[in-house]
Order: C-alpha cells, then sequence, then structure tokens
C-alpha cells in the first residue's frame, strides 16, 4: 500500500457529518434514479441531513475528457458549483466516481492562485466566490465510516449473498483516498459486515469500460471486448449480485450484459446495483423505492433469495 | 604520534568490514569488530551461489575467517552493536552491547568503518505485485532460501513449474520508490534464475527488465549465459500487474521490444527490491558525524571515496548497494585511509 | 513495416500538445511498458500502446500521431498513471493529444458525437439525458419511487452553465472545430499503425 496516496479512514473523514451537499449525479439520477432513494434512507437512519441543490450543474468532466470542453470551462463550472456549497457551509458528497474525481481534479488545479482569480472572476459576474473551503467526498467513504452502526441496524441480512465489488477507477485513483488502488478491501469488509460473501475475482480492478464515451464511439472495438473479459472473470467466480459506485460503471455493466451474451461466451445475467442500494436493501428500504425497475437485469432471484417482497412500497 | 596504540572500530562483519578488519588488522595496528548478529559474514551467509563464478560463497567467507583468527590483535564482538558513542578529540568513546547478554563494554578507538550494508525496499508498497497478499510472491533474498534448500537437495518436490521475476522494484521509481539504480539486481537476478533452471531444468523462467546492467569483469558473459545456455527467457516490459487466477499468479506486462501486451501465468513470483539503507545506518551516521545523501547512504566527503567525517570511514553496501567484490575492495580502500590516518597521528 | 523518415519530425511537438501543463515531464519517461500491461484499451486493440505515443510525441511524429485512430481509443481508466514510476499523467497528455487532432481536422467522426452531447447538455444543466422515449422511461421511474419526474435543475443553473461555456470560449472553440472540413488521411495506413511514404 502506498501510503503517500492512501490516508486512513479517521483523517478523512474524523466525524461522521451532520448534513450532506449531496451532488446530483446526472447518470445516477437518469439511469439509476433509486440510489438517491438509498442515500436518503441510509443518512435517514444515521441522522444525517440530504440537501441537493437545484441550482448544481454537471460536474462537467465527462465530456473535457471527451476533449469536448476545454478545461477553462470545467474550471469555472468547479468553482461554481463549490461555491454553491460553501454557501450552505457544506462539504460535497458525490455518489459517482467520475463526479468525485473531476470535483477533486479541478479542485487541486484551482488551488493555484492564478487559475483560481481566472475561474473566480468569471463566476463573479453570477455573484459567487470560490473560496476552496468544501471538501470533496463520496457517500462509499460515509458506508465505510458508519458500517458497525448500519450493521446493528440490518433488518434482511444478506444470508451469504455471492456479492463482487466493482470499485472503478475514478475514485481509487486520486489522492487522500481512504484505500489501495491495486488491493482495496473495504467494500468487502462493508459486504461482509451486512452477511454477504465477498467475492475477489482476477479483473476485479479493471475498468468498466465506459470512459470517454468510448461507449458512443468505439462500442464494438473497445468497450464490449473489454467488458467481456471483465464480466467473465466475475461470473467464473459465481457471483451472484455486483456492486458499484458509480451510475457510469453500473449502466456499463448493467445494460451491456444482454450485448455480452451474444458474442459467443454464454449468458450473463448478474444484476448489477449501486452499494448504497445494496446496504439500504438490506436496512429494509423498499425495492420500489430503490428503483429497481430501472436495471436491465433484473433482481428478482436476489429478492427472492433474501426474501424480500420486490412489490413493497414502504 | 608513532608508537601509540591505535584502534580500530570496525562496524559490521560482512565482506566490506571482515576486510578492513584484515588490513587493518595485518598493517599492525588493533581492530574491534562489532557484528549485530551470531556470525560474521553479513549478505554472504544468505547467498546460493556467486557471479561471475558460480563458485560457493561461503568458501571466500571462510578464508577471510581463517585469516582473521591469525589475527589476535582484533577483538570481534558477535550479538554486539553500539549503544552509544562520543566523539572525542582524537577519536571515539563507545559503549558496546551485547544483545545476548546484556553486557556492556566501553572501549575507545581512533578511527571507525561503517560497514553496515543494506537492507531490503517494502515490497508491500507496490500493491500491483501483490507482496504481502498473494502467496507465491517473494523478494529476492526469501527466494535465495528457498535455492539454498533446493541445492542441499531438500524440499525439491515444493519446486515450482513456473517462475517469473521482477526486476526494479522500488528502484528507478520516483514515485513510489527510490529513483537511483540498485546497480546489483541485475547480475544476482540473472544468477538466481540461472540456478534455478540448473535445478529444475524442465521449468519456466522469464525475467521481466527494463534493462540488464552487466558492467563488469565477465558480467556480460555470465547473463549472456543464463540467457542462452540456461535459457531463462528476458522479457523487456515493467509488469504492470499480478493477479491472482485459477491459483495461480498471472503476471501482466508488455514486452515493448515487440510492442505488445502479455499475461504470462506462473507459479512463483521474485521481487528484486531494490537495496536501501538500514534505519541503524542513519543512527550510526549521526552518532558519528558522518555524511550522508538524501536517501539515508554514506557519503564521501570531497576528494575522499571512503572518508565520510573526521575519523569515520565506510566501505560496502551502507554507502551504496555492491556486489561481493565491491564490497572486498571498498573495505580495503576504507582499511587503507585508516592505515594512513595512524600514520600520521 | 516502412522506415520512418525523420523530415516528418516536428521539433518541440510534446510542448504543442502539453498546452496546460497536465501530464508531467515527458522526458521522464523510462519506456518500461507499465502503463501498457494492464491496460484494457491495449488488450483488446491491436495497435493501441500508450508509450509507442510518447515516444511519438517526443520523437515529434505530429502528422502520423494526430491522423491515427489509435489516440480514440483511451478511456481514462488510468491504470497507467497509477503505474508509471514517472508519475506522467497519461490520460491528460490523451485529452489534448485530441485536442490538437480535432483542431487539426483529424477524428471529426468522433468529436461530432460528443459535441451533439455538449450541446444537449447546455439546454438541460446534465450530460446524457435521452431523448422523447427514455425521456418518458426516466419520468415514469422517477414518479415510481416518488421523486420528482425529473431532477430538479434551476433555470438559474442551466443559463450560468451556457454563459460559462460561452465567457470561457469553449464555445467558440467547439463551433470552430465541428465546422473544420475533415482532413483528409493521406497515409498508408498498414494494419492499424500508419506509414509514411
Amino acid at each position: 500500500m502506498n501510503k503517500k496516496r492512501v490516508m486512513s479512514l479517521e483523517e478523512k473523514l474524523p466525524s461522521v457529518p451532520e448534513a450532506i451537499y449531496l451532488f446530483r449525479s446526472c447518470t445516477g439520477t437518469l439511469q439509476y434514479p433509486g440510489v438517491e432513494n438509498a442515500i436518503r434512507h441510509i443518512c435517514g437512519l444515521m441522522g444525517i441531513e440530504v440537501i441537493m441543490d437545484p441550482d448544481q450543474t454537471c460536474c462537467s468532466g465527462y465530456l473535457l475528457t471527451c476533449s469536448a470542453y476545454l478545461p477553462e470551462f470545467s474550471l469555472a463550472v468547479t468553482a461554481r458549483n463549490h461555491a454553491l456549497a460553501e454557501k450552505r457551509n457544506l462539504d460535497i458528497y458525490t455518489f459517482c466516481n467520475g463526479c468525485y474525481a473531476y470535483n477533486c481534479e479541478f479542485a487541486h488545479l484551482l488551488e493555484d492562485q492564478k487559475t483560481r482569480d481566472t475561474a473566480n472572476q468569471l463566476i463573479g459576474r453570477f455573484g459567487y466566490n470560490y473560496q476552496g473551503r468544501a471538501k470533496v467526498y463520496h457517500v462509499q467513504e460515509l458506508y465505510y465510516r458508519l458500517k458497525d452502526r448500519i450493521a446493528e441496524k440490518m433488518v434482511y441480512p444478506l444470508k451469504g449473498l455471492r456479492v463482487a465489488a466493482h470499485y472503478g477507477c475514478h475514485y481509487l485513483l486520486q489522492e487522500g483516498v481512504i484505500d489501495d488502488f491495486d488491493l482495496p478491501t473495504f467494500h468487502e469488509e462493508i459486504l461482509q459486515a451486512l452477511g454477504a460473501t465477498p467475492v475477489y475475482y482476477t479483473e476485479r480492478r479493471a475498468c468498466c469500460g465506459y470512459g470517454v464515451g468510448k461507449v458512443f464511439t468505439h462500442k464494438e472495438e473497445v468497450v464490449l471486448p473489454h467488458l467481456l473479459n471483465k464480466l467473465s472473470s466475475i461470473r467464473d467466480e459465481g457471483a451472484q449480485l455486483i456492486t458499484t459506485v458509480c451510475p457510469g460503471c453500473n449502466v456499463a455493466m448493467d445494460r451491456e450484459q444482454p450485448h455480452l451474451s451474444q458474442m459467443g461466451r454464454g449468458e450473463f445475467q448478474i444484476p448489477v446495483i449501486d452499494l448504497g442500494q445494496l446496504i439500504a436493501l438490506s436496512l429494509g428500504a423498499s425495492p420500489v423505492k430503490l428503483g429497481f425497475n430501472a436495471n436491465t437485469i433484473k433482481l428478482d432471484g436476489i429478492l427472492e433469495y433474501l426474501g424480500i417482497d420486490k412489490g413493497a412500497q414502504v | 604520534m608513532k608508537g601509540k596504540a591505535r584502534k580500530a572500530l570496525v562496524v559490521g562483519g560482512g565482506m566490506a568490514g571482515l576486510e578492513a578488519a584484515l588490513k587493518i588488522g595485518q598493517a599492525g595496528h588493533e581492530v574491534i569488530l562489532v557484528e549485530k548478529e551470531a556470525n560474521l559474514g553479513g549478505t554472504a551467509l544468505l547467498l546460493s551461489s556467486t557471479f561471475p563464478k558460480w563458485q560457493d560463497p561461503l568458501e571466500k567467507l571462510n578464508l577471510k575467517l581463517e585469516q582473521l583468527k591469525k589475527l589476535p590483535a582484533v577483538e570481534v564482538y558477535t550479538n554486539t552493536e553500539i549503544s552509544s558513542c562520543t566523539p572525542n578529540g582524537s577519536g571515539y568513546s563507545l559503549t558496546l552491547r551485547n544483545n545476548l547478554t546484556g553486557e556492556e563494554t566501553g572501549v575507545e578507538a581512533q578511527a571507525a568503518v561503517l560497514a553496515t550494508g543494506f537492507d531490503y525496499f517494502d515490497a508491500r508498497k507496490y500493491g500491483e505485485y501483490g507482496y504481502g497478499t498473494y502467496p507465491g510472491v517473494m523478494i529476492s533474498i526469501e527466494f535465495e532460501e528457498m535455492l539454498r534448500e533446493w541445492k542441499k537437495g531438500l524440499k525439491r518436490e515444493k519446486a515450482p513449474g513456473a517462475v517469473a521475476f521482477i526486476k526494479c522494484v522500488g528502484s528507478r521509481d520516483r514515485i513510489k520508490g527510490y529513483p537511483y539504480c540498485s546497480k546489483i539486481c541485475c547480475m544476482y537476478t540473472a544468477r538466481q534464475a540461472g540456478m534455478f533452471k540448473e535445478l529444475f531444468p524442465q521449468a519456466s523462467c522469464y525475467i521481466f527488465y527494463m534493462d540488464y546492467r552487466a558492467a563488469g569483469k565477465d558480467y556480460e558473459e555470465f547473463v549472456r549465459s543464463v540467457m542462452e545456455e540456461k535459457e531463462v527467457r528476458y522479457v523487456r516490459g515493467r509488469p504492470a500487474k499480478v493477479l491472482p487466477y485459477g491459483g495461480k499468479l498471472m503476471v501482466r506486462s508488455e514486452d515493448t521490444l515487440m510492442g505488445v501486451p502479455i499475461e504470462v501465468e506462473v507459479d512463483l513470483v521474485v521481487l528484486a527490491a531494490a537495496a536501501v539503507p538500514k534505519k541503524e545506518t542513519l543512527e550510526l551516521a549521526k552518532s558519528f558525524a558522518a555524511a550522508t545523501n538524501q536517501h539515508g547512504f554514506l557519503e564521501p566527503v570531497d576528494g575522499f571515496t571512503a572518508k565520510a567525517g573526521t575519523r569515520v570511514f565506510f566501505a560496502g553496501g551502507c554507502g551504496f548497494p555492491t556486489d561481493s567484490a565491491g564490497a572486498q575492495q571498498q573495505g580495503a580502500a576504507a582499511a587503507a585511509e585508516v592505515i594512513a590516518l595512524f600514520n600520521q597521528d | 513495416m516502412a522506415r520512418e523518415k525523420w523530415k516528418y519530425l516536428v521539433k518541440d511537438f510534446d510542448k504543442m500538445v502539453d498546452t496546460y501543463g497536465l501530464a508531467g515531464n515527458l522526458r521522464q519517461c523510462l519506456a518500461c511498458g507499465k502503463c501498457v500491461g494492464d491496460c484494457p484499451a491495449a488488450s483488446v486493440s491491436p495497435s493501441y500502446n500508450s508509450r509507442q505515443i510518447i515516444q511519438d510525441v517526443l520523437d515529434g511524429n505530429q502528422k502520423r500521431l494526430l491522423a491515427s485512430e489509435e489516440i480514440w481509443h483511451c478511456l481514462w481508466c488510468a491504470s497507467c498513471y497509477r503505474a508509471c514510476p514517472s508519475g506522467i499523467y497519461f490520460p491528460m497528455l490523451m485529452m489534448q493529444i485530441r485536442f490538437r487532432a480535432v483542431e487539426a481536422g483529424f477524428g471529426l467522426k468522433y468529436f461530432q458525437t460528443y459535441q451533439k452531447l455538449a450541446l444537449k447538455a447546455m439546454t438541460e444543466g446534465m450530460t446524457f439525458v435521452p431523448r422523447e422515449k427514455g425521456r418518458a422511461k426516466v419520468e415514469k421511474l422517477r414518479s415510481e419511487m416518488g421523486l420528482s419526474p425529473w431532477p430538479e435543475v434551476s433555470d438559474k443553473a442551466k443559463s450560468e452553465y451556457n454563459a460559462l461555456f460561452e465567457m470561457t470560449g469553449s464555445k467558440a472553440w467547439v463551433d470552430s472545430v465541428a465546422n473544420k472540413p475533415e482532413a483528409p488521411v493521406d497515409l498508408n495506413y498498414s494494419k492499424g499503425r500508419i506509414n509514411l511514404e
């Protein structure tokens, strides 16, 4: 473990916040809106207020990496979004690896005085002033912090369910994260605390393939062959469920499975949900509220295994 | 001040320290040789063979120990460390502590030679290779122990069918390790792989490298013979990952000479962990007011090669990683400095 | 494989590429190949090779690199960045190589796809907004879960997002690129690796 890039949980999150500025993820709120409810459910039980801001815009990072935006735009957008959180004296919590990475990267670049002044000149026209006070977190860090309290409040322990965790690329890539880029274990620790059986697979640190618009321009050439290797590795270990902490990864691994099943290596039928959704499910949140209708690969088998009524409204 | 009793302290009883003690002793001076471990010999005790001549490392060591026995003016303290050191005008006042008995001895010396050797990089910092997480990933000095046992005919059934050596683990790495080259790994990796193939000709053996550095007498020929006659396969590429796969280990690298990414399935991965300064060396350097560089290796004073401060000299791996021939040469150089100093006193 | 000709090499090409200074010092590259070993794009793309792209940039192979297909394969997993013993931030280099490529009129078919997404994002304040059928699906899903049918993004957010897009010169840049004629790839494309005549 490279200690320089990794900080302890206590250092990163010394105390549980009373309120969080939940950063709206474009893909999250459009493709898997249930994740929002999952976060509200978990935070509700833990006494954390969840605030979402209609004035917050997309982080703009994805299209920047596609070379469709210039960095100056993303820097200004980041400064503006952070200024919004700062006004409320809140720290930013994302539920998308991408949002986390772009907010962190640009906040890092905005530490340079000249860069910051340029950004502030632009957003100053709308009355914002970026001071670099808001810290950026990802809710997966909060889940890890609350792991034991969550385990205490479990309504549906996961009965040894075989779960393969997918960490994704962009969170662990950053400086100041809570686990090692190559050998992280904190998702598996959370899964164990919930009574699931964490599944380690060869390609566990492989990317989902959806970055930089490849899904739009190079799906057959690059994304699907790569995803095939990833999902095959998961299937080989007999996982029943896959968890993600990024809606982008979730779209990649969930929505492409029917296509992967056509590629000559057999069928893929492993549901993919956000780690927060799994936690909320075990805490008793209703499957309807968690929005599993949004998933391409259905969760009926999982819900049956756990003894949860899929139609439960509350 | 000719004719006055001169005593030199040599800290470390490996090849460098032994050579220094012998030469100073043979020049007619008194020597206190202090060794932390139970036996003299240092790294030589851990080796299964030598390069470039494939000799028994204990042969040369035993020769040195025989010569040492003939010098009663050289006092040897094993299981002993320096517990205190105070420079005085004409040398050092020291306390030696025996770690087994707790006994402390006060001594005076007019010069010191630090020959404490080197340590190995903590390979757990390379999460991508899984050292400390995946069984079957070890560092070079740990593999050396297996080679010694196999050479004696022990545990041969445990021999792996395929081994991959990865060089530069912690060396030539500005980000997670040290920017320098550890100098000896290219040679000892060739030796380890060559010995492995000698013992198990049917096994597969790969060495993943960025370069192979064989700048020494007979060194290039040695490495070429490992490639050509012992049939060790050298692949140019620094591996990106070692991953567990079906009970074995998969090494993912690029074959940069071909320009293609490859993956190779092996049973064992041996990491040539960087040679790094020992923590004790840094502490000793402070006590003896010896200069060190930014990494903690002893540094010569301008114009000298073995002198690190007033009356303190160094030799061997504590100055920079070196092979056993180099350690011997540096030990002799440090001894010459001490003898010259004593002559002038 | 044809012989590479030095007359096509452009001096200081690396400085022309990394104008934002985000990629690190490319001359620290040891050409060790650690970036390629676990690269997902390299594992499925016959000719994509991050180490070779760095060499191309340092050599100054402007003409070949910008016209190539390979530069569009990187998906920013950044395993290369984390593996690199010299700390070269390779995805940041790729992003800027693509800037230069589209500015020279190459790869516009890919750029236009991203441009469409960018323009849509301007009207919505969000990215990846689906079209009518998808939109109806989102509204239905969200309502079922007790959420507002559409994520709440204020008009202020959308107008300020748009304004910043223009004020930073991003809009002008995107327009200028999109209106470029597609540059002809006048080099022999041999099995994915362009060779110069």
